[in-house]
């Protein structure tokens, strides 16, 4: 913890210099077949004697070269414009179909593009390695040691190097469906995508930084500032009071339900239980009509006359006949907390049974001894201990509810309109946390060039949040434990 | 004051129970209503009565025979389970050995590749969908089983903490002893590590399958041919609840809702004990 | 041997970089086009499926030296476009929508210009579905029904023919009974605010660019307007909620009276049950003086993807959906008014309650030609009006602002 931003950094740069000067030494000192190896590769491994290895590298470096002729080079040399052939079609009466021209589409070259220059540097990182192996093969002949055969690394690859074969698909797959789709989506920040420039009839192209500019300013027209600054207040208001009222209500409710003196601890549990288990698309789209402005718990309430006490107290504005749960923007984002800790109390619940469980009795019984009551032990002994032991989870919580998209997704779509009219220029909404204007913003008004600026904000919030938290927080948290 | 009483020479906290039995009833009402709705004789949601006006099966019948465009429960149940088991076995194999690599082994790159996953997982998923899209797109896997698969499990090896969390806590001298044994990495993992892991995988495993079953917003976005058999149930169950669909398909919804819960309750039961050793057990090691 | 395997190596390397300059040989057109089966897909709403299988049935056997395979999937008209700007490619070959989403269609390129029976469909059609199938004076979608706007559907065992000209009148009788009367002009409601404002004389079209609007409803008459929807609202008797809520409130007997369009006429009619009746929409007060409430048109077009393989097959089978003989059809299934002339002049269609009323209303009905930043600012603007402007805003500020929003260029 005492080193300094500047030696952590130089700590991690360290290997790739590294990486890169072995390199150089291995180019350097090689012999001849070493040095051929750098064009075609594999021919250090097959002269000595790795001929399987050497011929699946040679056919890495074929297979390369045909996917960059085939493939990358048509689109990347269209990366820096993202294209500028315009779709045109005629209808062609004898194939009775249209006919299009070649023309660019602007997502496809990003995302091919990002895809191909992965894919080069994965190879240029193989070619460096194959080098680099082929001098140590070359060292260790003239050092008269064994060459490793094939068998030997199959065998490294089901022992000491068995984290390869292991990793090898889980790294494959994070990289195909998270690494390279979120690489493209950072870079669409950059581009001026949006509903006038839509793919595959327009084209769009590299705009700079104009779209963080534009989301945090705020003119008549433009009001994604504004809306930018209202929702990320309401998001960090709702990760801390949705983390919080969970965490709490899930302890409290697991401290009644397995004190000694409480009866049918099962039953109790079950009951709570099963509200997890039905999916919380159905629960919450349910809820949302539960409590509609014409709905039926807005028929019970009128009945039993609470609509017009509530009126009279002025929690319910004087022109409305219901209570607007969901649409009034006091009322609606006061619910959501509330459906929220319905539908995330259980799951604290068990964890929170699972670890008080594992408190060590012998701690209450000395605090009984010093005459501690209930309030002073749960204070003392059980929350410190709850906290020392989910903290991380506790962290992880938070930026999850930044990102918790279901709960007012379900809840507000189609159901709750913004009062606030600068928002409504931005098509955003007092309810809304970022990921949900982030999603309409693309789903329904297809600007996703903003929806990759907040996407990317978000990511800053949750890595301040995150870095803040964890220093702060657990190392006081440690240091308490040693006392 | 004393606030129980004695029965049986026990203490009995009425209040106490009377409050538990409150919370109890918040909880449970609107599972109740689903249930409710679901035996309805009408279709549309009733807005003054919490009770259905008149009994009947008549939403379970319409549900799983009269099968039309919109409604393909049982096809939908069937896609779904489809897509669950294989995600549900690719998923657990890329975390349990993404987890044992992380934790039993050590090589360059380790602390890097923790690091990468924790900062992936700070970005919204929704940012990456449409890319996502396109890139199944290329390979024509949009609107199939299998392209459903690689979308729910490509990326599963992010959530392998846990996991780790767990097998942190396998004592190393298991291994150790299987290792003079002349047992390799491999045999260890399949044979030593594997079978004294029982919590997580059940663990792993149920909520794998789990996933696609509560998923509709991918599943809405991967799956665009309209064509109502090609759905997961969340996807179905979603639709009928769109604004043109709600006055008839209701009640078919909370029936769906509550078919579906079935099986998704069984597997909460036997996992919940699991998923808290999972938890605890992965967060506080991290 | 190792000099052989090194040469051998180097010639597979030379010659695959080669292979991969080289560009791909063009894939012979196939001479047997015709024979291969044709491939179509249909997107229509799920109320229309039974009905549209039937017409693919009779298309086909049209052609019957053709081999099709047309299948069907369901995707609500209302939100047809939000799936096909996704993926225009991805979309199906023909498909229906609202005609509020041509412009957006057009504007992305993923609606294919009429190219089959052109003259036929504007021949046959009534002018207000041509014009709303038209962009720029071309012809891009066959109209398939003339039905989709809004008019007052109202409970006749509560409402007299006399109490439903007006507003204010229906308000004032449905709060002394403890009723309401609906309309969708909060959440989601810029389609049915407009009518207000239009109906007092003033306007927001669409600018010449196509991506915004002009508006004119900031001035002294839009906050006449305005207060005289205040006036309406105080009473508690005039609600905003969306049409699906206020047809369930309806069935219950709450609401006696709501503006909604065709496609609800069925769930209504079992609410009213022998009450059911259907009129023009009532005037209401503005500054004094009874102003007729005026609305959009709507017409359901059917479209052609211009990403189509088959795009003159699609055309043919969307000329067909929307014939004269299939619009009838889809009259006696959905109770759809029909757009052409000929079906329209039927003496069941013109004795429907509903499509008389809409009859009557389109008088006061304008095509809906509006970009897409009209909507979010209406419906809020829309949403505090409904709620009686609680924080008492000043009424022309507050059109100022949403005149802002309506008239930026959509993003």
């Amino acid at each position: 913890m005492a080193e300094s931003l500047g030696t952590r950094v130089k700590k991690a740069v360290a290997p790739i210099g590294g990486f890169f000067t072995s390199f150089a030494l291995a180019v350097k000192k090689g012999d001849i077949f070493v040095k051929l190896s750098l064009l075609i590769m594999g021919l250090g491994h097959i002269v000595r004697k790795r001929v399987v290895s050497g011929i699946a590298l040679f056919l890495t470096e074929i297979g390369f070269f045909l996917f960059l002729g085939k493939f990358a080079l048509k689109y990347l040399g269209k990366l820096p414009t993202l294209g500028t052939v315009q779709a045109e079609l005629y209808f062609d009466p004898i194939l009775f179909t249209n006919v299009w021209n070649d023309y660019d589409h602007s997502f496809k070259i990003l995302l091919y593009g990002i895809i191909s220059v992965v894919i080069i540097l994965l190879f240029i990182y193989i070619w460096i390695t194959s080098v680099k192996l082929a001098y140590k093969l070359q060292v260790d002949k003239e050092k008269g040691e064994e060459i490793p055969t094939f068998r030997r690394s199959i065998r490294d690859a089901l022992d000491t190097k068995y984290y390869r074969t292991l990793l090898f698909l889980p790294i494959l797959g994070i990289v195909v469906f998270t690494v390279i789709p979120l690489i493209v989506m950072i870079a669409v920040a950059f581009t001026n995508y949006d509903q006038q420039h839509m793919p595959p009839t327009a084209l769009f192209t590299w705009v700079g930084f104009s779209n963080f500019k534009q989301i945090f300013t705020t003119s008549i027209t433009s009001t994604f500032g504004y809306t930018f600054g209202k929702i990320l207040a309401w998001t960090l208001t709702w990760a801390v009071l949705a983390t919080f009222t969970n965490y709490i209500g899930g302890i409290l409710l697991a401290l009644l339900i397995n004190n000694r003196y409480t009866r049918a601890k099962k039953f109790w549990r079950t009951c709570f239980v099963v509200a997890m288990a039905v999916p919380q698309f159905v629960t919450l789209l349910l809820v949302r009509n539960f409590f509609a402005d014409q709905g039926i718990v807005n028929t019970i309430c009128s009945n039993l006359g609470i609509t017009s006490l509530l009126k009279s107290i002025g929690l319910v504005p004087e022109y409305l006949n219901y209570i607007p749960f969901l649409t009034h923007k006091v009322w609606a984002k006061v619910m959501i907390i509330v459906i929220n800790i319905w539908v995330g109390v259980p799951y604290l619940l068990l964890i929170a049974t699972g670890v008080l469980m594992n408190i060590p009795q012998d701690l209450y019984e000395a605090a009984t001894i010093d005459g501690a009551n209930n309030v002073q032990k749960f204070k003392a002994i059980t929350m410190p201990y709850m906290l020392f032991v989910t903290g991380p989870y506790l962290i992880n919580s938070v930026v999850q509810n930044i990102n918790n998209f279901n709960v007012i997704y379900l809840l507000t779509q189609d159901v709750y309109e913004t009062t606030d009219q600068l928002m409504a220029i931005s098509h955003g909404r007092e309810t809304d946390l970022l990921v949900t204007w982030l999603f309409r913003l693309t789903n329904e008004y297809y600007n996703y060039k903003m929806a990759s600026v907040i996407g990317i904000l978000v990511f800053v919030v949750c890595t301040v949040i995150t870095l803040v938290a964890f220093n702060v927080f657990l190392k006081k948290n440690k240091e308490g434990e040693m006392q | 004051m004393r606030t129980y009483i004695k029965i049986k020479g026990e203490r009995f906290y009425p209040l106490r129970h009377l409050f538990l039995l409150l919370l109890a009833f918040f909880w449970l009402i609107p599972i109740f209503w689903l249930i409710l709705n679901s035996f309805s004789a009408s279709n549309a949601m009733s807005i003054s009565r919490f009770f259905p006006k008149e009994y009947s099966l008549i939403q379970y019948k319409n549900l799983l025979l009269n099968t039309d465009a919109a409604n393909q429960f049982p096809r939908w149940m069937l896609n779904t389970t489809v897509i669950a088991i294989f995600n549900c076995i690719i998923s657990s194999l890329f975390v349990l050995m993404t987890a044992y690599s992380i934790s039993r082994m050590r090589f360059s790159g380790r602390k890097l590749f923790m690091n990468l996953s924790m900062i992936l997982g700070l970005f919204p998923g929704f940012l990456s969908m449409i890319a996502i899209y396109f890139i199944l797109k290329t390979f024509n896997m949009t609107n199939s089983h299998i392209g459903m698969i690689m979308v729910y499990s490509g990326s599963s090896a992010l959530g392998y903490l846990i996991a780790k969390g767990f097998f942190d806590t396998v004592p190393q001298s298991m291994s150790e002893a299987a290792m003079i044994d002349g047992a390799n990495q491999n045999t260890i993992f399949w044979r030593i590590i594997l079978p004294t892991s029982k919590p997580i995988i059940v663990y792993t495993v149920i909520s794998a399958f789990l996933a696609p079953w509560m998923d509709f917003i991918l599943a809405k976005i991967m799956l665009n041919s309209g064509i109502a058999s090609d759905w997961t149930v969340a996807l179905g169950l979603y639709g009928m609840l769109d604004r043109s669909r709600k006055s008839l398909y209701f009640g078919q919804f909370c029936a769906g809702g509550v078919l579906v819960s079935i099986p998704i309750s069984i597997l909460f039961v036997i996992m919940q004990k699991f998923y808290v050793e999972g938890i605890t057990s992965g967060s506080t090691k991290g | 041997m190792k000099k052989l395997s090194v040469l051998l190596i180097v010639m597979c390397l030379v010659s695959s970089i080669f292979a991969g300059g080289s560009s791909e040989t063009p894939v012979a057109p196939a001479d047997a086009a015709a024979k291969a089966p044709i491939d179509l897909k249909v997107w229509v709403g799920e109320l229309y499926v039974d009905a549209t299988a039937k017409m693919i049935e009779s298309f086909k056997a049209q052609y019957p030296e053709e081999t099709f395979n047309i299948t069907i999937g369901i995707e609500s008209e209302s939100t047809c476009k939000d799936t096909i700007l996704t993926d225009p490619e991805a979309a199906a070959d023909v498909f229906t929508f609202a005609d509020d989403q041509l412009l957006d269609l057009v504007n992305a390129g993923a609606i294919q210009e009429v190219l089959v029976n052109a003259d036929g469909v504007k021949s046959a059609n009534g002018e207000g579905a041509v014009a709303a199938a038209t962009v720029n004076g071309k012809l891009y979608a066959y109209p398939m029904s003339a039905s989709n706007g809004y008019f007052l559907y109202y409970d006749a065992r509560f409402f007299s023919e006399d109490d439903v000209k007006s507003f204010n009148t229906m308000v004032e009788k449905a709060a002394s009974a403890g009723k309401k009367v609906g309309m969708q002009f909060g959440v989601d409601g810029g389609w049915y605010l407009y009518g207000f404002f239009k109906g007092a004389g003033l306007e927001m079209v669409i600018n010449e660019d196509g991506t915004s609007n002009s508006c004119n409803w900031n001035s002294a008459r839009g906050v006449e307007v305005a207060q005289g929807i205040l006036d309406l609202v105080a009473s508690g008797a005039f609600v905003a909620d969306s049409t699906s809520n206020l047809v369930s409130a309806a069935a219950d007997g709450n609401v006696v009276a709501l503006v909604d369009g065709t496609w609800d006429s069925n769930p209504i009619m079992d609410a009213f049950k022998e009450g059911y009746a259907c009129a023009k929409l009532p005037t209401f007060k503005v500054a004094g003086e009874d102003v007729q409430t005026a609305s959009f048109a709507g017409y359901k077009l059917i479209g052609v993807n211009p990403h189509s393989k088959n795009v003159g097959w699609a055309m043919r089978l969307a000329d067909w959906l929307t014939n004269e003989e299939n619009q009838v059809l889809r009259f006696q299934t959905n109770g759809d008014g029909p757009s052409n002339v000929n079906a329209a002049a039927d003496d069941a269609v013109r004795t429907n309650p509903a499509i008389a009323a809409l009859a009557t209303q389109s008088q006061y009905a304008t095509v809906q030609r509006v970009a897409g930043g009209y909507w979010t600012p209406a419906a809020t603007l829309g949403t505090i009006l409904s709620q009686g402007n609680p924080e008492k805003t000043d009424l022309l500020k507050l059109l100022d602002t949403a005149v802002a929003g309506i008239t930026a260029p959509s993003l």
